[in-house]
């Protein structure tokens, strides 16, 4: 998996994770750290993992736990919810950072967007 | 039935892989197949190739704007690390080893080729049999194969997944929406109206 950098649509640049260290967040420039600032006055981005036929159930468990660094335990009923709800929250923070779960989440072949709660 | 597994976790770290010659070659034809596929990837714009928006998803699935410039953003390079998949997949078909990155290019390639070949064949969550006469009968085949060697694949790296992140499951957030949003299905299209 490459490291290599995107501008996100909305803000600062921030790296992507590489394949071992994805749970790892990326270093907080000042850049990010105003983003986050603005963010904070902001109702958060949400990141939403839809249901989807193909996707097997144990690899959707497998992405949440090695992308989140989530427990068996949580992954696996987040899992359920897309299954069962036909879809679940993953994770939340300003945009650049919902978008760059997407981006993972998307790399992975799932079925992700980002939403603003609010 | 049982199968011999095909995939097991390497003491030495990595996975090691036992499969007879006629399923390699299936791996490296296979990505031949797809590579070819998308080299027809159009840049940025919405795919109406359902099986390369299923490649290429929608990340705003109701702000066109957003969407067009996260797609131009992202399409390249997302482009770029599935042609690597496919790639060492191709190259690494006959390896009896393969390292934790090798592992995951091929788990990262087979569920490219799964996403094209569920979404070609319109499988269903419902189990579907496929007589042998069928035109269907020969991608359907790859694609249960393919399962069947992703759950091996997966199983072997599950468990050599490092241990959770201290806190992170507190961060989980709620679902704030008790009803789905508005229209708003999982590939970004409408929901179809109550009937």
């Amino acid at each position: 998996m490459s490291g290599a950098c995107r501008p996100p649509v909305a803000r600062a640049s921030a790296p992507l994770s590489g394949a071992g260290t994805e749970v790892e967040q990326a270093p907080v420039t000042e850049l990010d750290a105003d983003a986050d600032a603005r963010a904070a006055t902001e109702h958060p981005w949400l990141v939403v993992v839809w249901n989807d036929p193909v996707n097997l159930m144990t690899y959707v468990t497998y992405v949440f736990q090695k992308l989140f660094g989530y427990s068996r335990a949580r992954a696996t009923k987040l899992m359920l919810d897309v299954h069962n709800k036909g879809r679940a929250v993953v994770s939340s923070g300003p945009r650049e950072r919902a978008e760059n779960d997407v981006t993972r989440l998307h790399r992975h072949g799932l079925w992700a967007t980002l939403e603003q709660a609010g | 039935m049982t199968l011999r597994r095909r995939i097991v976790r390497a003491r030495r770290g990595g996975v090691d892989v036992r499969l007879p010659p006629e399923e390699r070659a299936l791996l490296v034809s296979l990505p031949r197949e797809l590579e070819h596929l998308l080299e027809s990837v159009p840049d940025g714009a919405a795919d109406p190739d359902p099986v390369l928006r299923r490649l290429f998803p929608v990340a705003y699935a109701r702000d066109e704007e957003a969407e067009h410039a996260y797609a131009g953003l992202v399409r390249a390079e997302l482009l770029e690390h599935r042609r690597e998949g496919l790639a060492v997949l191709a190259q690494t078909a006959d390896a009896t080893h393969l390292s934790d990155e090798e592992a995951d290019a091929w788990l990262g390639a087979i569920n490219d080729l799964r996403l094209v070949l569920g979404t070609s064949l319109s499988v269903t969550e419902e189990p579907r049999e496929v007589a042998e006469g069928d035109p269907e009968f020969a991608p359907f085949t790859y694609y249960a194969y393919l399962s069947y060697l992703e759950g091996e694949l997966v199983e072997a790296m599950t468990a050599s997944l490092p241990p959770p992140v201290p806190g992170a499951d507190d961060d989980v957030p709620e679902d704030p929406w008790g009803e789905l949003p508005g229209g708003l299905r999982w590939d970004g299209t409408d929901r179809p109206g109550p009937p």
